[in-house]
């Protein structure tokens, strides 16, 4: 058995070896279809973080109209208090407001002066929502809306912060559709490659294949080295691949960084390596033995 | 042992190779299939191998049906029934020895199985000598005859020997067949297609002759090229 095997192995590598400029052309394709495939990975991990750093920040504030009394707003804080899906409620009285207000800014003379020209004090008292799962936001929104102090409530300013979410992972999720389409354009057109690759060399071999039949080779050891020579065009497009993928994340991760401190690209593909590794390793081969398994299934009469 | 009842081959759904054939082999024969080019004896030996379908009839070997055998169990059927060819079918890039190996490599056998066989069927076939020879460092008789051993080499119960001297000269002819005929003393059955008249004639077993993918005649002891 291992002799078998061993003689499968070889005849692969043979036949990888023997078409070395078809062989590089194919896996040059393959190399093209993984590296897109690693980028399309490494936009998922930075869209997820753009998505998830955007819903940390996100609150929601609810304003009270000026005659909401503060009895009133504090009912609505403990019911919102109760629900299981709040982290924090605070409070910010009329009075609060102003005070942050002034602080904030303290040294705009133009803004010290119209407040002090103001009989009243012009800002709303709020309540701002931090909810545990960023998810639930919209579901607290809508219990506000019902909520029967409704009328009390001069605005939620949630629909904003949606807005821009929304926005956020329409763009990425369009950018990872026509990323997956690609990759599965360009996983196709290496198929075919691969396929025609091994056709060749199912034709080359006529003579071989003829007298494997003749004296009764077994079926497996006529096909198995033609899957041993696709799985090796996959390997190969998966090292070239490694060696060219985590070069380019280390020069791009410092740039990327910059615009998104705690997206570290290098950091991920360095953490999830083994993962990666695998990915693209199967990846590659099931493209080189899928694609052999077509030709021979077309090509190889046993 | 062999049997061929009520056969019919057609090529492309035109060409009738096998027009009608029933024909007996028993275990030990050795039987020349003559006939003009066309004839169909080719034909009647691809059968036996399951490398073409009758379209209608049976052809059956040691009581089974080919046509009932799996594809994934012909090379079972390819190790009984071995095949030369008039054109060798040798792999130029390896010596004799290797060639007869290959044979062996490719059903799964060992380095020692290998190591132990192939240098007696050389012997049989008296290539001993020639064994790190390559194709074309040998006569043609000589490559028919490693082409004999790697038949011979999975030890079959059929020879199926087809225009086996059709490259080569008289004497190389006569070589070949003299080691046909020892082989067939040694137990397999041998059938040979030829249209070499004086082979068959210096062969002095059965003879079948075949026109237009039929029988005309069957000298069962002692045939005669005669068509």
């Amino acid at each position: 058995m291992k002799e078998s095997l061993q003689r499968i192995w070889w005849a692969g590598w043979k036949n990888f070896k023997r078409n070395s400029y078809l062989s590089l052309g194919t896996t040059a394709i393959m190399v093209l279809v993984l590296v897109l495939f690693s980028a399309l990975m490494g936009l998922n991990f930075l869209s997820v973080k753009v998505v998830s750093s955007l819903n940390e920040k996100v609150d929601v504030t609810v304003y009270f109209r000026s005659d909401a009394g503060e009895e009133e707003i504090i009912k609505v804080k403990d019911e919102l208090q109760d629900r299981g899906d709040i982290r924090s409620v605070e409070y910010i009285s009329r009075e609060k407001a102003l005070e942050d207000f002034k602080a904030n800014h303290a040294g705009d003379v133009l803004i010290q002066d119209s407040l002090a020209e103001l009989d009243s004090n012009p800002l709303q008292a709020s309540l701002n929502v931090e909810a545990s799962d960023p998810s639930q936001y919209a579901t607290i929104v809508t219990y506000l809306e019902a909520n029967q102090f409704r009328s009390l409530i001069d605005k939620i300013n949630f629909y904003e912060n949606e807005q821009v979410i929304g926005r956020v992972q329409k763009i990425s999720g369009a950018i990872q559709n026509w990323g997956f389409t690609l990759t599965m354009a360009l996983a196709l057109i290496a198929v075919l490659i691969t396929f025609n690759t091994i056709r060749l060399t199912i034709y080359n071999q006529k003579q071989e294949i003829e007298i494997m039949r003749l004296v009764g080779g077994s079926n497996w050891h006529i096909k198995a080295p033609y899957l041993v020579e696709g799985g090796l065009y996959g390997v190969f497009a998966a090292l070239v691949t490694l060696l060219l993928f985590y070069p380019l994340v280390y020069l791009a991760s410092p740039k990327i960084e910059l615009l998104m401190p705690h997206a570290s690209l290098m950091g991920y593909f360095i953490s999830n390596g083994l993962q990666y590794v695998f990915l693209v390793l199967s990846a590659g081969i099931l493209l080189g033995v899928v694609s052999s398994l077509f030709a021979i299934r077309r090509f190889l009469k046993v | 042992m062999i049997e061929y009842k009520g056969v019919y081959t057609t090529y492309d759904n035109k060409f009738e190779a096998i027009n009608g054939i029933d024909l007996h082999i028993k275990y030990g024969e050795f039987v020349s299939l003559i006939g003009p080019n066309g004839a169909g004896k080719s034909t009647l030996l691809r059968l036996l191998t399951k490398e073409i379908t009758p379209n209608k009839g049976e052809v059956v070997v040691d009581g089974i049906s080919i046509a009932e055998i799996p594809d994934k169990d012909l090379p079972v059927l390819r190790r009984k029934v071995g095949t030369i060819f008039q054109d060798f079918k040798l792999l130029t890039n390896k010596t004799a020895f290797e060639n007869v190996a290959f044979a062996l490599e490719v059903c799964g056998a060992s380095e020692q199985e290998i190591s132990d066989d192939v240098p007696k069927v050389l012997h049989i076939v008296g290539l001993s000598d020639k064994a790190d020879n390559f194709p074309n460092q040998l006569s043609g008789g000589e490559r028919q005859r490693v082409a004999i051993a790697r038949a011979l080499i999975h030890r079959p119960t059929i020879l199926l020997a087809d225009e086996p001297t059709g490259n080569l000269d008289l004497l190389n002819s006569y070589d070949v067949v003299k080691l046909l005929l020892k082989i067939n003393e040694l137990g397999t059955t041998v059938i040979l297609a030829t249209h070499n008249r004086e082979v068959v004639n210096s062969i002095g077993r059965r003879v079948v002759s075949m026109e237009n993918g039929k029988i005309v005649r069957d000298q069962i002891e002692a045939g005669k090229y005669i068509i």
